[in-house]
C-alpha cells in the first residue's frame, strides 16, 4: 500500500478523521518506511517547537502588558475609534465623566478659543508651550512642538508637560494630533502641522480647580468635548495607528 | 457579566497569549525589537476591534491574523522588506544551552529563515503555534489547500537542509 506524503503530513498533524488514521497506525506498524516517514515529520515538528520555545520563558516587556490592559472603549481612550467614542460618549458622557476635567459651562465658554476661524487666540502661559505667529494665530512652543513632533500617541512619557492624544491627516491633507498640557499651563488643543510649525487650531484652557488638582495628569486623556468635536469636523477617515504614527514621524509630519 | 467585564477578561487573554505573539512576531521579524514592536501594534489594533472578535473563533489564531497584517503593513511603510529576515542577522543572542544544542537551534532558525515567506508562515503556524489547517489558512488568509501546499513545501525544504534523522534507521 502507498500512502502519499501529504496524508503522512495530515496524520503527523492530527489533521485525520478517526478511520483514516487507524489505517495510518496499521501501516505503521506493519511497514517501516511509513513509520520513518512518520517519524521524520514529528522529529522536525520537535525540532521546530525546540528551536523557538526560549521566548515563551523570556520576561515579557511591560509595554506590551500595558499595551493590552489599556482601557478600551471610552469615549477618553487614547486613540480613538471615532464611531465608537461617538456611541459612547452619547450614551455615557455625565455617568461617564471623569471628575477631574471640571469643565463648567461658564469656565469652558471663557477658555475654550477657537483658533483661525476667530483670526485670535491669546496665551497667557509659557511661552516655550505656545507662540503668537508672525500671521496672528498660535504656535507650538518649543516644548509642545518637541512633544507633537516626536511622541507616539501611545507613549505618555512621565514627567513632560505635553502629553499627544491622538493623529489624523485633516481634510485639508495636514496631519493634526490632539495634545494635552499638564501643570501651571494646563489644557488641551488640536494642532496641526503646516510648514514648520504646529499651529494650533483649537485650545481648551482648564479652569484653576482642575488645573492645580493632583490627578490631573491622568485626566490627560480626556479630551473636551470642544476638541472632539473639531477632530470630528476636520478629520479625513479613521486616526493613525501606531505605524501610522511611525511613519508621519519619519517624514517629519510632512504631507507635500 | 457588562460588555466592560467581558472586555477586561478578553484584554487578560490577550497578556496571556503575549508570550506567544512574540514568538510567531519573531519567526516575521528577525529583530526582537522591531518584533516586539509589531506585537504592540497588533495588540492595539486588536483592542480597537475587540467587537470584530467572535468568541466562538480562537482568540490567538484570530491575533495572529491582525498581527500578520499589521506586519505587512508596517513592513510597507519601512520599505526594508528585504532586510527584516536575513538568515546571516541569526545567532546573536547565545544563551547557557549546550554548544550542541545551540547548534540544533541555529541551523532550525538558519534553515527556517531561507525559506520563502509564505511558507515560513504555514510551517510557523502549524508547526510551532500548532494551529490547525483551518486555523493557519484563516490566518494568512489562503485556502486551505494553498495553505497544505505550502506547508508541505516548506517541509520538505526544513528536512533537506536540516538532514532530519531519517526514523529508526538513523
Amino acid at each position: 500500500m502507498t500512502i502519499s506524503d501529504e496524508t503522512l503530513m495530515a496524520f503527523a498533524d492530527g489533521e485525520l478523521d478517526a478511520a483514516t488514521r487507524a489505517v495510518i497506525e496499521a501501516a505503521m506498524r506493519e511497514d517501516p518506511e511509513v513509520f520513518q516517514r512518520v517519524a521524520r515529520h514529528r522529529a522536525l515538528r520537535a525540532a521546530l517547537q525546540g528551536a523557538f520555545s526560549e521566548v515563551l520563558n523570556e520576561p515579557v516587556p511591560e509595554r506590551l502588558i500595558a499595551a493590552a490592559r489599556r482601557p478600551v472603549a471610552t469615549p477618553a481612550s487614547n486613540v480613538v475609534d471615532l464611531a465608537q467614542a461617538r456611541g459612547a460618549a452619547a450614551r455615557e458622557a455625565p455617568r461617564n465623566a471623569r471628575p477631574s476635567w471640571r469643565w463648567q459651562p461658564g469656565a469652558m465658554a471663557a477658555s475654550l478659543l477657537m483658533g483661525l476661524g476667530l483670526g485670535y487666540l491669546a496665551w497667557h502661559g509659557s511661552p516655550t508651550v505656545l507662540q503668537s505667529s508672525s500671521s496672528g494665530g498660535l504656535v507650538a512652543g518649543r516644548t509642545l512642538a518637541e512633544a507633537l513632533s516626536t511622541q507616539l500617541s501611545a507613549d505618555r512619557p512621565a514627567g513632560t508637560v505635553a502629553a499627544v492624544g491622538m493623529s489624523f491627516r485633516s481634510k485639508s491633507g495636514d496631519y493634526c494630533r490632539t495634545f494635552s498640557l499638564s501643570g501651571t499651563d494646563a489644557g488641551a488643543g488640536l494642532a496641526c502641522r503646516e510648514g514648520d510649525s504646529w499651529k494650533i487650531k483649537v485650545l481648551a484652557q482648564a479652569p484653576h480647580a482642575a488645573a492645580s488638582s493632583s490627578n490631573y495628569r491622568t485626566a490627560g486623556s480626556e479630551e473636551p468635548a470642544a476638541i472632539r468635536a473639531a477632530v470630528e469636523q476636520s478629520i479625513d477617515g479613521q486616526p493613525l495607528d501606531r505605524a501610522g504614527e511611525i511613519a508621519a514621524r519619519r517624514e517629519g509630519w510632512a504631507t507635500r | 457579566m457588562s460588555t466592560n467585564d467581558r472586555t477586561e477578561i478578553i484584554q487578560e487573554q490577550i497578556v496571556a497569549l503575549l508570550p506567544r505573539l512574540r514568538r510567531f512576531a519573531r519567526n516575521l521579524v528577525r529583530n526582537p525589537h522591531d518584533a516586539d514592536d509589531v506585537v504592540q501594534i497588533a495588540v492595539e489594533r486588536a483592542l480597537l476591534r475587540l467587537d470584530q472578535w467572535r468568541s466562538d473563533a480562537r482568540l490567538d489564531s484570530w491575533l495572529f491574523r491582525i498581527l500578520r497584517n499589521a506586519w505587512i503593513d508596517e513592513v510597507r511603510s519601512r520599505g526594508r522588506r528585504d532586510k527584516i529576515f536575513m538568515p546571516e542577522e541569526a545567532g546573536e543572542q547565545v544563551g547557557e544551552a549546550s554548544m550542541e544544542r545551540e547548534m540544533d537551534r541555529l541551523s532550525v532558525e538558519a534553515a527556517m529563515a531561507r525559506l520563502p515567506e509564505d511558507q515560513r508562515l504555514a510551517v510557523s503556524l502549524v508547526l510551532v503555534e500548532g494551529l490547525s489547517y483551518k486555523e493557519a489558512a484563516d490566518v494568512v488568509e489562503v485556502p486551505i489547500g494553498t495553505l497544505t501546499s505550502r506547508l508541505a513545501r516548506g517541509r520538505e525544504a526544513l528536512q533537506a537542509l536540516l538532514k532530519l534523522p531519517q526514523g529508526e534507521s538513523a
